[in-house]
């Protein structure tokens, strides 16, 4: 529930391009030149590399200790790498052109490989907005998603979501390099080249299988890798007269995703920043121990919206959470009763972080009283909003939960930043104290002296004070976002890949991923699909059931067979190139057949013990 | 202690641009004082004195910022500031309404652009005060 463009944007439109159903790249099947489509896939493997490149960050020692001592998941991500290289070696052999085609490609499959690498190609360049460099040109992070996008728990998912459009690029791929076409264009050699690439990405598929099955993945892992936005704050909103409720949602979502960005920017800023002043601290103290007040009014009522049959324990969460939000509200206002004994240099400036969380407070008022036209000036007892006018319908609750959710959470970004903020200014001199606010024992002939030490840890202590008890409402709120399926369930995955997750996770969050991929509607071409064998006696016209299911066991016979065979092989005995397995048409279709099996086995048929036959140099897409 | 008639009669009876900034500075000092005293979230009022108090905070500030305002008290502090039986919208309406007018007053008659900022901000903060306490604020 973010207005910001997602990576699961990407991932989903690179999965769009090859869907079969999509129609708009020409009709899926084996037409097309195998040169063209190689070019293509290469340009998919090198985007494909610089996203296994980026793990190395997240895996320590990935580089430097022996693949035997690594996780699973580590070595899954050296696996794939290598396998992306050695496919990457057939495909440049052919001499395949790696720069940007300057017209569109005219192989139907060609054009729908190319969506998928400019899909990834913009996916991982919205991972890199919340990235930089510093002066020394070290990178950087810059925003908390940064953190995130690091952990293993994303690396998992981004692993397991290039597992997936691998197997479904090998199974087209291999379909148009084993096709017989009378009087086409492409070499024999070409097409080889193509499905022993093809290959590889079977074996990469067949790499993270493994560590699935050793260390499963929960199907939150790709929801988490999905939700990442974009590093930039969505646009301001205000709210409107007769907003219904999910606009108020939305826009409390909005605002406090808005608050979060600005948090982190406020805190990475100097502590000179002209923004730092007492009265920016003000505002936000006294704006977020009124939105902290409408966060309790909104979820006693979504409490009581909840007591009934169908909500499970959402209803006592919820009023846990109201408690935490009254416990916040009094933190908020120790902050600013300790702002009274202080002062700034700066004068009269407000921070833009500052001046929206007045925007939250109208939106989380709006959304808890029945006023429509409720802002915090709007004057003394204010009703609440009704239980059935918040969420007439069920549906509605988990959006309700879902922006009480979100504030909490900005709210705690908050308290955090300008606890920072403080800290580095107090150190820099600028927390002052009027004159006139000591004691007569002070001689001092200016208006304003240092804060002395005691004042400046007072006020420290009760912005801790407001980021604890702001953690605890979403403490509280997090097991009913996930009971309810809120789309704010993503921060409490967020949380826990950063390993400071609440302990809690929903029904849901214990599934793992089906296969071990991410959960994407399956792609029939992508699926494990008839044998060399079944495909003969389909194509001599057979529909006898016995006979096709006795073809296809045959054809799983043979499979098992090659990879148990391969398995027995002496590790150090050298595996024949890829090229060489591809040497016969109906051979490549057999070795095609079993590494697509899905069994993580499978790439013993392939995979050298020592390192790949060559590494190419990465060429730009 | 002080009672908000005090505060009153000081802002009322200050002559010149030291002694209305020094009430004035006061004076938003005992408002905050008062207000710190009622913000009590079971009342109706809550949410207008959370946003007062802010507002009170800051118009003392802007005064503090003033040149002219004197370095020491020019009368004893005196703690906590009293409302009496007055009710508390009306009492911290009417005070915040007559701050704004001495302040802006203080503005025009003041010698110095520092003083003059000083005291049209915390004008500007005794309007906003007063626009919260009767419902019709910013």
């Amino acid at each position: 529930m973010t207005s910001r463009p997602t990576f699961g944007d990407f991932i989903h439109a690179a999965y769009w391009h090859l869907d079969p159903a999509t129609t708009v790249h020409g009709l899926p099947g084996s037409r097309g030149s195998a040169e063209e489509v190689s070019r293509s896939l290469l340009r998919v493997i090198t985007v494909m590399r610089r996203y296994v490149e980026d793990m190395t960050i997240t895996f320590p020692g990935m580089r430097s200790r022996p693949q035997s001592e690594l996780a699973a998941w580590a070595s899954a991500a050296i696996e794939a790498r290598v396998a992306l290289v050695s496919g990457a070696v057939f495909l440049d052999a052919q001499a395949a052109v790696s720069r940007w085609p300057d017209v569109p490609a005219a192989s139907p499959l060609a054009r729908r490989l190319d969506g998928v690498t400019e899909s990834l190609i913009t996916g991982r360049d919205l991972l890199q907005t919340h990235f930089g460099l510093d002066w020394d040109g070290r990178r950087q992070h810059r925003s908390e998603w940064a953190f995130v996008i690091t952990s293993p728990t994303v690396t998992r998912a981004l692993l397991a979501e290039i597992a997936a459009l691998s197997r479904t690029i090998a199974a087209q791929g291999a379909n148009l390099a084993l096709a017989y076409l009378p009087g086409g264009r492409d070499n024999a050699d070409v097409r080889r080249a193509l499905n022993a690439a093809c290959q590889w990405l079977w074996v990469l598929n067949a790499s993270v299988q493994a560590a699935h099955h050793r260390e499963p993945a929960p199907v939150t892992d790709g929801e988490l890798l999905c939700s990442i936005p974009v590093n930039a704050p969505p646009a301001r909103r205000l709210p409107e007269r007769g907003d219904p409720v999910t606009a108020l949602c939305e826009g409390t979502v909005t605002t406090a995703e808005r608050l979060r960005h600005l948090a982190w920017d406020a805190a990475e800023r100097a502590p000179w920043s002209s923004g730092l002043s007492v009265t920016s601290m003000y505002q936000v103290a006294a704006a977020n121990a009124v939105t902290s007040h409408n966060s309790e009014v909104l979820l006693r009522v979504l409490a009581a919206r909840t007591a009934q049959p169908g909500f499970g324990q959402v209803s006592a969460q919820l009023s846990a959470a109201a408690e935490a939000a009254a416990r916040t509200r009094h933190a908020w206002l120790g902050v600013a009763h300790a702002l009274d004994d202080i002062s700034t240099d700066a004068k009269g400036r407000v921070s833009r972080a500052a001046a929206e969380t007045r925007d939250l407070a109208q939106w989380s008022g709006r959304l808890a009283y029945a006023n429509p036209d409720w802002t915090p000036a709007t004057g003394p007892a204010q009703a609440a909003r009704a239980p059935e006018d918040l969420a007439p319908e069920p549906e509605q609750v988990p959006l309700v939960t879902a922006a009480a959710h979100q504030v909490s959470v900005a709210l705690t970004r908050l308290a955090r930043a300008e606890q920072e903020q403080i800290r580095a200014a107090a150190q820099a001199g600028r927390i002052l104290v009027t004159t006139r606010s000591l004691s007569d024992e002070y001689d001092i002939p200016r208006p304003f002296a240092r804060a002395p030490r005691a004042r400046v840890e007072r006020l420290l202590a009760r912005y801790r004070e407001a980021a604890h008890s702001s953690r605890q409402i979403t403490a509280a709120i997090a097991p009913a976002a996930g009971a309810t399926r809120a789309p704010s369930r993503t921060l409490t995955a967020a949380a826990a890949a950063l390993g400071h997750g609440h302990g809690h996770a929903g029904a849901h969050e214990k599934e793992t991923m089906p296969n071990g991929f991410a959960p994407m509607p399956a792609c029939p071409e992508a699926d494990h699909g008839p044998g060399p064998v079944e495909v003969t006696l389909r194509r001599l016209g057979v529909s006898r059931a016995d006979l096709l299911r006795r073809g296809a066991e045959l054809d799983q016979a043979s499979s098992r067979l090659i990879i148990d065979a391969a398995n027995e092989l002496d590790p150090g005995q050298r595996r024949p190139s890829a090229i060489v397995l591809n040497r016969s048409a109906g051979a490549a279709e057999v070795v095609n057949h079993a590494l697509a099996s899905g069994d993580p086995r499978a790439v013993a048929l392939l995979r050298q013990h020592a390192r790949p036959e060559r590494e190419s140099p990465e060429p730009e897409p | 202690m002080t009672s908000i008639h005090q505060m009153h009669e000081r802002l009322r009876s200050a002559d010149g641009i030291e002694a209305v900034l020094d009430a004035a500075h006061d004076a938003f000092e005992g408002l905050l004082s008062i207000i710190r005293a009622h913000e009590d979230p079971a009342d109706g009022l809550f949410i207008p004195l959370v946003m007062a108090a802010a507002s009170a905070a800051e118009g003392r500030n802007a005064i503090t910022f003033a040149p002219s305002l004197p370095p020491r008290r020019l009368h004893p502090a005196t703690g906590v500031a009293e409302l009496g039986d007055t009710n508390i919208t009306v009492g911290l309406a009417a005070l915040s309404e007559l701050l704004a007018t001495r302040l802006v007053d203080a503005a025009r008659d003041a010698p110095y652009p520092s003083d003059q900022a000083a005291c049209r901000a915390a004008a500007r903060c005794a309007r906003d005060i007063r626009a919260l306490l009767i419902g019709t604020g910013p």
